[in-house]
This record gives C-alpha cells, structure tokens and sequence, in this order.
C-alpha cells in the first residue's frame, strides 16, 4: 500500500493483519476537556502511517495539533487532553494499549522523541556524558563503564567539539546547537526503530540548523530508522522528508511524496500554506478569504469550508471523504486543485 | 538619513576584566524609504546594532547621526517619534492587563498630541494595519499572535516615524501570519516612505523585503550591498554559507555554494585575532588567520571583508534560484481562474 492514508481503506483489522508499515495510527481521536464542559476535539481521526527507513514530514500552523500528535502517538497526549479513540499500531502492537510498564520499555528504547527547546529537555544538575549513558544502562542493560563508552561514540557521532570535554559538561556550559546535539545523542543512542522529531530544529541558526538536519538524516539512515518530521516550515519538509502530511486543525488534509505535494498542490490549505511562503501577496491573497463566510456549516462539513476560498454549498453541508487524486497522493476536499 | 560610522560596543561581564565585544565596528547607513536587511546568526549583535539605534543602549565607541526631514545637520538623537522599535515577541512585548487602544495610543504621551486627537490617531494607525476597530477594548490576550504583532506595529506607526527599526517581527509568527505582517510593512513604506531596518535570521524574508542588505557575524558587518547582487553572487564566505543553509519550499530548487558552514560562531568574549570567520571558513589562508581583511568595495554600494572574496565570488555561479523559485511560485500556486472539478473518487 503506497498511500499514505488508506482512500479507500479497508477495516482496520485487515489493514493490521498485512501493513508493512512501522508505524500506522488509525483513526486517533485526542479531544481536551474545557471548562463550559464541552469537550474539544484537537484530533478528528488521524490516519497516517510510516514505512521502515521513511522520513515523513507533518506540517502545520500553531493549534493545528502537531505536538498532541506526536505526544499521543508515545501514548501520552499533553495533559489534560486524552485519547477518545484510535489505535497507533507500531510493530505490529497498539500502544495504546499496552501497560505503563509496557510503554516504559518501548519509549526511549524503539520510539524516541527529540524535542525543541534542547536546555529545558536536559537535567540540568547531571553531566551531559551521564544523562546520555543513563539511556544506555537503563533500556540496553549495559553496565557503567559500556553505557559511558556508548555515550562517548553517541557525542563524537553527533559531532559535538571537544567530546572527550562535554561528556563532564552540564547542560547550562553547552550552546543550543550543542545542547540539540547532546538531545539527539540521548533520542538514538539506543537505535530506536522510530524517530519523532517535534520541531526540533526551530530554535536553532540556520547554519546549526543545516548541520543538525545532515545528522539526522544520516544517523537514521546508518540505523535504518523511519522518523515523524514535525515542522512549521514547510521549507525543511521539500528537501527532508520522502512525504509530507497537511495538518490542519486536527485533521490531515493532503498527504503525498514531497514532489507531488509541492509541484501539485491540491488542498486549498496546503496552496495557502505554500503561497505564504512565495513572498508574493496576489498569490496568498487568491487563496485566502477576505471575511469569514456565513453562517458556521454543519458539524459534517468540511472543517476548512470558512476559510476555503473555493467552497460551495456541499462543502458546508457534507464533509469530504479522503480520497486518491494519484497514486500515493491523498486529499480530503471536493475540488481539488488538478495541476 | 541614517548614518552609523565606527559603531562599537563591549559589555563588561560582572567580577571579570573581560568584555564581551559585542559590536565590532559596524558603519551603514540607510536613506528614506529604504530597508536595510541585517542578516546573522544569534550572537551574531543584530539586536545590539538595533537597540543602539532607536537609543535604548549607548554605544562605546562610534557616531549614530539622523539626518530628518527639515534637520540641516545630523543629529545623534532624533525627535521624539521619528524612531521607533518592533519587537520580536509580540505577546511579550505587550502589556497584559492594557487594552489595546491604550497600548497603540502610548507612544502619543510623549508627543505634544492634543488628547482629543489620541482617539482619531488610534483608529488611524489600526486602519493602517487592518485591525478591526472593534478590538479597541480588547486585551493582548484575546488576539491571536498576528493581530499582536499589528498591534505591535501600530503602536510605532502611530507617531508616524521615519525609521522603524524591525526586530525578528515575524520569526515567531506561523507562515500565513508571518506573509501579511510583511505585506503589511512593505504597503506602509510604499505609503508614508518609512525606512526600515529589518533584522532577521530568515534569509528568504530578509531577501524578499529589503532593498540592501548587511551580513554580520561576531559584531561585524562581512559583507554589504544591494539585495538582489548579494543574493545572486555573495563574495564573503560566510553569506554564501548563510545562503546555502536556506530551504526554499521547492524540492528541486538548491541554493548552491561552495561552502557549508561547519561548527558555531566563536565567543564574543575571547575574539579572535585576524579575520572572526577564520577557524569556519574553508577558503582559508595564512594570512586570514593573522590580520583582519580589510573592507573593499566590489560594486556600487557593495563592500566584503575578505582577502579571497574574488575566488568566493568566482566559484559560486550567480544564481538565479530565487528568481527561478518566484517564478515556479506563481505557476504552481496561482489560484485558477475556474472553479475546479467536483472530485468524485473512483470506488
């Protein structure tokens, strides 16, 4: 199955009992409590799934629900939202069913995260050498003296100046480039078979940036790792990932390889996304709506039709299946955007 | 109408002799209406060049001189107003419990405006920048990141300035917002011939709103010169390096260079001696590592410090990658003239 959201997508148990995917989520369903009582959904039914070896970009603008994806997929959505639904399939077990005991073993060891903000990821009272070693110890059993070799080779690996000299550094005496060396250094240390990476390069200069992408990609290529590629900029995903995914509030909206979402466009949002990006206004302003249009639609509508310049009526009144525009590219509108 | 010459700055660092040099004799100047881009990485004293022009730092050493309408000679401090700051965190860098009106209407305390004017002036300066009028009495936290940053760009518009300096306005906006904050302030300058400086680690903003352009790196301006020629062939090693590390939302259009930066920017605490780009820089030589290049002027109204800024110039092809991504732009995002065909999927 090329598709990366089945269109025409069988049940759920018969996609399972054949996937060659890593990771499939399957209709996952995150919704936050608010205080009128109702709750709100963040996640209306994600499906995506992730082959061995695949890098797949996600991108999104901020409240488009990127990190409670990422953050569910580990089996703990950002408090206090919860998962009403769903199942996220990796190795052929859903996570979401396993026991906390269960996933300890799992996160960390076959499923890692790298995360923004590097410093306020880290320990800051343990040595750099000590919190990667930690990971070792505790998820591969090797003892002191392996885990901190282990640690060293992750420190050179990851190209850190000086490693001999950082392995006794805390965290504050390291700079954010390093510091986001030091977190990918934890994140693959104990070659994990899935790599999610929320935003991880946003804080960091474009040059550091370059260097940490080159590291990723290649350390996950040398370990054969799929990755989740989570991103505002959609610049990273046209030259990162092998697919990219559309999120918009909570649902995936296009999904295809990264030459036809770029070159082909189809959703009214991704076109938006991307003219966003063009630096050209009468691009942006052709895909934008100059006031919200009437009345809300229905609950089944399209959830972008109050902001989809080329919404008609059906758009408000019955919500749009996801469906195969071309081999392997997937969008959910009634007019598409044919190239 | 803005001149920098010499500009320097070290901060002392509490209970050490040492200083951290900050500025390390940056000149520029920027003429009415116009938008000087200056480009670095973090660290690299953007925001200090900035901060020292809108007066809110003294420098140590160096002139800042404004050239106003109706001033004969230039002056080190401009008329209250006619300089003014956006900055980079638009929910931080209002009050919380302010409403807005009361914030854009600030600025106006220090000028000799009639109050019965303050009302006329804010609904002005929120037209200017497309703020509906009915959020006069709302408070930051009520609106959304965008119409923060308007907010925050009314309030310097609200004097009518002649020099907005930009601090990163957009870099923690998300790409939609980030587009209409700077059509918003390129439809500005158009209007009121404002000059901006706009400081931003975002290269392809930088490139698309400025009409020249300053790199900087460790509190030096490398290289300086019109936008497009700077874009298209940079001489110093480091724009080029800059400029291959941008990722334009095109799988196929690359920024060539022949350099990659590697490592981070030394500390501004222990410079070191001869040119600062010297342990990155793989055009390297000797004599780079012993004294500082000296700026030489390559093209009208553009300067590069670098001894083999002809050899950097020679090895990398002018490009035309973002003229060709303009132009890929328009033809895959232009909004067909006919609505498209109702999709039915094949069952």
């Amino acid at each position: 199955m090329d598709t990366l959201i089945g269109a025409a997508k069988p049940s759920h148990s018969a996609v399972s009992a054949t996937s060659a995917d890593l990771l499939r989520t399957e209709d996952l369903r995150v919704v936050f409590p608010t205080a009128t009582g109702q709750a709100r959904t963040v996640l209306r039914g994600i499906d995506l799934s992730v082959k061995p070896g695949e890098v797949l970009g996600l991108v999104g603008e901020s409240g488009a629900g990127k990190t409670t994806l990422a953050r569910s997929i580990l089996g703990v959505p950002p408090a206090p939202g919860r998962i009403a639904g769903g199942r996220v399939i990796f190795e052929g077990r859903n996570i979401l069913a396993l026991s906390e005991k269960q996933l300890r073993l799992l996160r960390g060891r076959r499923l890692a995260m790298v995360v923004p903000n590097p410093r306020g990821e880290l320990n800051p009272t343990v040595k750099i050498g000590d919190q990667i070693a930690t990971m070792a110890r505790v998820h591969l059993g090797l003892d002191r003296k392996a885990a901190r070799d282990r640690a060293f080779e992750m420190l050179k690996a990851v190209q850190i100046p000086d490693p001999e000299r950082r392995m006794n550094a805390y965290p504050h005496e390291l700079s954010g480039g390093m510091a986001q060396r030091a977190v990918i250094a934890i994140a693959l240390i104990c070659d994990p078979a899935f790599v999610i990476s929320d935003d991880a390069t946003s804080g960091l200069d474009v040059t550091v940036q370059a260097q940490i992408l080159d590291l990723m990609r290649k350390l996950t290529a040398e370990h054969g790792s799929a990755m989740l590629f989570i991103t505002r900029d959609v610049g990273i995903t046209a030259h990162f990932c092998d697919r990219v995914a559309v999120l918009y509030d909570g649902e995936i909206v296009e999904a295809a390889s990264r030459n036809a979402l770029f070159l082909s466009p189809a959703h009214p949002y991704t076109l938006l996304l991307l003219a966003a990006f063009s630096h050209n206004p009468a691009l942006r302003l052709g895909w934008s709506v100059t006031a919200a249009a009437a009345a809300p639609a229905a609950s089944d509508a399209c959830i972008y039709a109050d902001r989809c310049p080329l919404a008609q009526p059906i758009c408000r009144a019955e919500k749009p299946p996801m469906a195969e525009l071309a081999p392997g590219h997937v969008v959910r509108c009634h007019f598409p955007v044919r190239h | 109408m803005l001149t920098v010459e010499h500009l320097r700055k070290q901060f002392p660092i509490a209970g050490s002799r040492k200083v951290v040099s900050a500025i390390n004799d940056v000149s520029f100047s920027i003429a009415p209406g116009e938008t000087l881009g200056l480009v670095g990485e973090s660290g690299s004293g953007k925001t200090t060049v900035g901060r020292i022009v809108v007066g809110l730092i003294e420098p140590t050493s160096g002139a800042v001189r404004f050239n106003l309408a109706g001033d004969a000679q230039g002056k080190a401090r401009p008329p209250n107003g006619k300089v003014q700051l956006v900055f980079q965190e638009p929910a931080e860098s209002l009050d919380p419990r302010m409403k807005i009106g009361s914030t854009i209407a600030e600025p106006l305390q220090a000028l000799a405006v009639e109050r019965t004017e303050w009302r006329r002036r804010v609904r002005d300066a929120m037209g200017l920048v497309r703020l509906n009028p009915a959020l006069l009495d709302a408070y930051p936290a009520e609106l959304s990141a965008g119409q923060q940053q308007r907010v925050g760009v009314a309030r310097a518009m609200i004097t009518e300035p002649e020099l907005v300096v930009l601090d990163e306005p957009t870099s923690a906006l998300d790409p939609t917002a980030r587009a209409e904050i700077i059509d918003l302030l390129k439809r500005i300058q158009i209007e009121r011939n404002t000059a901006y400086l706009f400081i931003s680690h975002d290269l392809s903003t930088i490139r698309f709103i400025s009409h020249r352009v300053a790199v900087m790196y460790l509190g030096m301006i490398v290289e300086q010169g019109d936008a497009a020629a700077l874009f298209s062939r940079p001489q110093h090693p480091y724009s080029s390096g800059l400029l291959s590390s941008v990722l334009l939302p095109h799988p196929n259009l690359v920024m060539e260079s022949p350099v990659s930066l590697k490592g981070e920017i030394p500390s501004p605490i222990d410079l070191p001696t001869g040119c600062f780009l010297a342990s990155r820089c793989p055009f390297v030589i000797d004599r780079c590592r012993g004294e500082m290049p000296p700026a030489e002027t390559v093209g009208p109204g553009h300067s590069v410090h670098c001894f083999r800024h002809n050899e950097v110039a020679a090895t990398t092809p002018a490009s035309k990658t973002f003229e060709a991504y303009v132009a890929e732009a328009e033809r895959t995002l232009m909004r067909p003239a006919r609505q498209p065909a109702r999709f039915i999927p094949q069952p």
